[in-house]
């Protein structure tokens, strides 16, 4: 059994607890013993990429506190993921008391489907989902920390679930945290390009590693009246 | 910090035939010829074909045989040392090229006395004449080997282009609408005339 | 700076552009397309990552030896006959080109297409000091026949359609409606070759300069750059700082990834290497040569170590094609000559950050310049760092404030943060219907112009986890 604590993550607390039930169920089932440090909030990321460092550093070294003894942390969320594994490291650069730390704990932490397929090498965790489903990449997954295959490996060993590609699925979906209600009518723009291509790929789900960016999709498509439903692939992997 | 060194040329197999293909691709017409002589022929043949009644060549040794052919055929033989007003009635322009480059299919031309960059640049139609045995695998080669440095030397890949307006390719936009490189593949002994 | 005077409002400008059906039209075909013609022309070069580390590591080793690549192209440069000229800034380089035209009685002036020249405003100087002059790449031409300003490093009218095109050249040539673009290239051609003959000065960019040997490189696809070289008696060159380069070796780097990532072409269709002016017995190429090395604020950013990478910049236009924020606000969304994720480092850092500050945060963070850059500027790091320092020196709004005050005081312990889901669950009565929300207030009304916003859940996760230990499972 390998142990794994969860950073569930502060919107999935809140507004997406399900996909942190998924994520624990799936976790399970690929033979991870999962613990859930009650302490963590916030990985901070929404004040550093809106330039607040030393509100986002504050957060940052409650997190390191939380995880510094956690063999593994897995969390349901690319951009989460990427903010310790990028920025940490570097909120902590004139720090050296800290960026050891920061480094290490760095270093254990893993976006969900890469945990599972990179360092466990599971693909196929048995799952069932039958309805047809796309994959939109999350910018930070993608490029922050290389997720390409990853993700639709695992989609691609669900049964039943008949897999349809996304056009132009690298373009971002304009969500970027604050960015979305800063340049809201911008961000808007960006949001309806993604949903076209969503409804043109004739899919009834659209999946991604991230509850922010599935947060602004599902919100784009409930505006339209949709019926693509956007799930978190940690849903789709637990189904049964 | 030590000057990084730049990464050279990739291994080409037969640069011959990665030009041609490259240099079609991007539009320029690649007639491969057996002697200069033939190259003499062509030229004059395309002359012909066009009536082109006003050409500018390149005042060297190489240009000299097409020049006096194309003369005797009563075509006005602009002067090559003669102001940019003046080369600009040619209908065409004939040149040499000192390179061809494989990777890209680029002509390379330098500017030097008789040799006017108004030659490959004012007229609708550019032909240069190329030895195969000039072209080099890519970039990093021709610049190895390419100097002493002339006033101006030009690569030269496909005709002027612009796709500015409506994002559509218009050929011309300030040079030649088409390009053609009379390429000599054989051995180049300058004996022809 | 009086060249810049007020802040760039980039929230209307951005709001013009998106009403601007013609301008998301003509950028929804151009950038997906260019896009496209990149990842094509990249794929092919197995070792391009080895070609990307190469530019990048030049680029380093230049700026850290400016000064000395700097003073060595200027005696190469001189001893073939050239003359260079050092312009501190955007006046002084004005200054320099509008006396060199004064003194020598020039009255007509063509130049090509060069960013650095629009940075520093030189067409309304020269024609102050009397002379006409004329943008002869086409698309610039266009532009300045339309008294705007280009928006793309390197397709200047991409934001224009071509109708639009067809009207102006009625209106400003007199010439019949021509609607085709290669009908209205040749009424472009014809226009400008009269103009290549008559003028007596002309005007580039530098794309490269060559210290070892002098020479300066310009790449083009028309040919204008060629005729405005090698026609008119003068030619002025204008170049930043950082465009040297020590050997002629390094360019075959460039030139196979300037190309490749700014049009997807393996070469542009002209590439000039310029050493030095007209030689005895050449009948064309200038009679006099004049280089202008401008700093405008480039060894201030070479000064900044988090900044110092943008001057890497090769002006290919890869980054812009590739963001998807340009694609939808447009190059003159930027307010400045350099738009999309380069211009949003560049304009603040050339400009200053209090008239630029809205700029370093009109990005997603996407990183998909970063993905493309052929330089490997760490285009989204420098946004972070341009955010981060508009905060410390107080210029973030007040809004952003308290959004952010609001979000670290509930998230610094667990039982702050559910008190906020506690909080959140009661004031969403008031506006949740069905399971999503409509309409939230402001600062949040941005959210929910565009999107239904998501309710908070009944039973937060940590919540279920306790019940699940609880339950010893």
């Amino acid at each position: 059994m390998k142990p794994v604590a969860l950073f569930v993550t502060c919107l999935v607390d809140q507004l997406y607890p399900r996909v942190g039930e998924a994520a624990v169920r799936v976790l399970e089932r690929a033979g991870c013993t999962v613990a859930f440090p009650e302490e963590q909030t916030c990985c901070g990321q929404a004040a550093f990429n809106n330039g607040f460092q030393e509100e986002a550093r504050v957060l940052a070294r409650r997190f390191l506190d939380v995880f510094a003894d956690a063999p593994a942390i897995v969390a349901p969320s690319g951009s989460c993921a990427d903010m310790v594994r990028e920025w940490y490291p570097h909120l902590f650069r004139d720090a050296p008391a800290l960026l050891d730390l920061a480094r290490s704990v760095a270093s254990r932490t893993f976006e969900l489907s890469e945990y599972l397929v990179r360092v466990l090498g599971v693909t196929d965790l048995g799952a069932r989902f039958p309805a047809t489903v796309t994959y939109h990449p999350s910018c930070h997954g993608l490029r922050g920390l290389g997720l390409r295959d990853e993700p639709l490996g695992l989609l691609r060993a669900v049964r039943d679930l008949r897999f349809v590609e996304l056009p132009a699925a690298e373009q971002c979906c304009g969500f970027g945290g604050f960015f979305s209600i800063k340049f809201a009518a911008l961000s808007g723009a960006m949001l309806s390009a993604k949903l076209d291509t969503i409804e043109a790929s004739g899919a009834e789900v659209v999946t991604a590693t991230d509850v922010s960016c599935l947060m602004h999709i599902s919100g784009g498509l409930s505006r339209r009246c949709s019926r693509v439903r956007a799930l978190h692939l940690a849903e789709i992997l637990a189904g049964s | 910090m030590n000057r990084p060194v730049p990464p050279g040329d990739g291994l080409v197999d037969d640069p011959v035939a990665l030009f041609s293909e490259r240099a079609e691709q991007v539009g320029i017409s690649v007639i491969t010829v057996g002697t200069y002589d033939e190259a003499v022929e062509r030229a004059v043949a395309l002359c012909r074909e066009r009536r082109v009644q006003r050409a500018a060549l390149w005042d060297t040794p190489e240009m000299a045989p097409i020049r006096d052919r194309l003369r005797a055929e009563g075509v006005e033989i602009l002067d090559p040392r003669g102001s940019f007003e003046t080369l600009a009635g040619a209908e065409i322009g004939i040149t040499g090229a000192e390179w061809g480059v494989a990777e890209t299919g680029s002509l390379v031309l330098s500017a030097g006395p008789g040799k006017p960059q108004a030659a490959s640049l004012l007229a609708p139609l550019h032909i240069a004449v190329l030895r195969s045995d000039r072209i080099v695998p890519g970039l990093a080669t021709l610049l190895e080997r390419c100097g002493p440095l002339p006033s101006a030397l030009v690569l030269i890949t496909g005709p002027s282009r612009s796709a500015d307006i409506g994002l559509v390719p218009v050929l011309g936009a300030h040079g030649p609408t088409a390009v053609a490189v009379l390429l000599v593949a054989g051995l180049f002994l300058g004996d022809s005339g | 700076m009086p060249d810049h005077p007020t802040r760039i409002d980039l929230i209307r400008n951005i709001e013009r552009a998106l009403r601007d059906e013609s301008l998301q039209r003509q950028m929804g075909k151009a950038m997906p397309a260019s896009r496209r013609a990149r990842a094509d022309a990249v794929a092919e070069l197995p070792e391009w990552e080895s070609l990307r580390s190469a530019a990048a590591g030049i680029k380093d080793h230049v700026l850290a030896d400016l000064e000395k690549y700097l003073r060595q192209l200027e005696s190469q440069i001189s001893a073939l006959g050239g003359t260079v000229h050092w312009a501190f800034d955007a006046a002084e380089a004005r200054a320099i080109i509008t006396d060199l035209a004064r003194s020598r009685g020039v009255r007509r002036i063509v130049k090509s297409k060069s960013m650095t020249t629009e940075e520093i405003f030189l067409n309304p100087a020269l024609e102050a000091a009397g002379a006409r002059v004329v943008e002869t790449d086409l698309g610039e031409y266009v532009v300045q026949l339309a008294g705007e300003r280009p928006s793309h490093l390197i397709a200047p009218v991409v934001h224009k359609p071509t109708e639009e095109i067809a009207d102006l050249f009625v209106k400003k040539l007199g010439v019949p409606r021509y609607e085709r673009p290669e009908e209205l290239a040749r009424v472009a051609r014809e226009v400008l070759r009269a103009e290549f003959l008559a003028a007596e000065m002309g005007i580039t960019g530098v794309n490269f300069a060559i210290a070892e040997s002098g020479t300066l490189v310009i790449v083009e696809n028309e040919g204008n750059a060629r005729l405005t070289t090698a026609r008119p008696r003068i030619h002025v060159a204008v170049m930043g700082v950082e465009k040297v380069l020590p050997q002629l070796a390094d360019l075959s780097v460039f030139l196979r990834i300037l190309a490749r990532s700014g049009t997807g072409q393996r070469a542009s269709v002209y590439v000039s290497l310029l050493t030095g002016p007209r030689r005895a017995g050449e009948t064309d190429g200038p009679e006099e040569l004049h280089l202008i090395i401008l700093d405008n604020g480039r060894r201030r950013l070479l000064a900044d170590p988090d900044l110092r990478g943008a001057l890497r910049c090769i002006r290919c236009g890869a980054c812009q094609n590739e963001c998807p924020v340009y694609q939808h606000a447009g190059g003159h969304a930027y307010g400045s000559v350099y738009a999309g994720p380069i211009g949003a480092v560049l304009t603040p850092a050339y400009e200053g950050l209090e008239r630029a500050r809205d700029l370093p945060f009109v990005s997603t963070l996407c990183r998909a310049c970063a993905d493309v850059c052929p330089v490997k500027i760490d285009l989204p790091g420098m946004l972070v760092e341009l955010r981060a320092r508009a905060v410390r020196t107080g210029l973030a709004s007040w809004r952003d404030r308290m959004l952010v005050g609001a979000w670290t005081f509930f998230t610094r312990s667990p039982a702050r943060f559910m008190l906020a889901g506690s909080l959140g669950r009661l004031a969403q009565r008031l506006v949740a219907r069905g399971g999503k929300i409509e309409r939230l207030p402001y600062p949040l009304s941005g959210w929910t112009a565009h999107r239904t916003a998501p309710v908070l859940a009944s039973t937060p996760f940590r919540t279920w986890w306790k019940s699940r230990q609880g339950e010893g499972r």
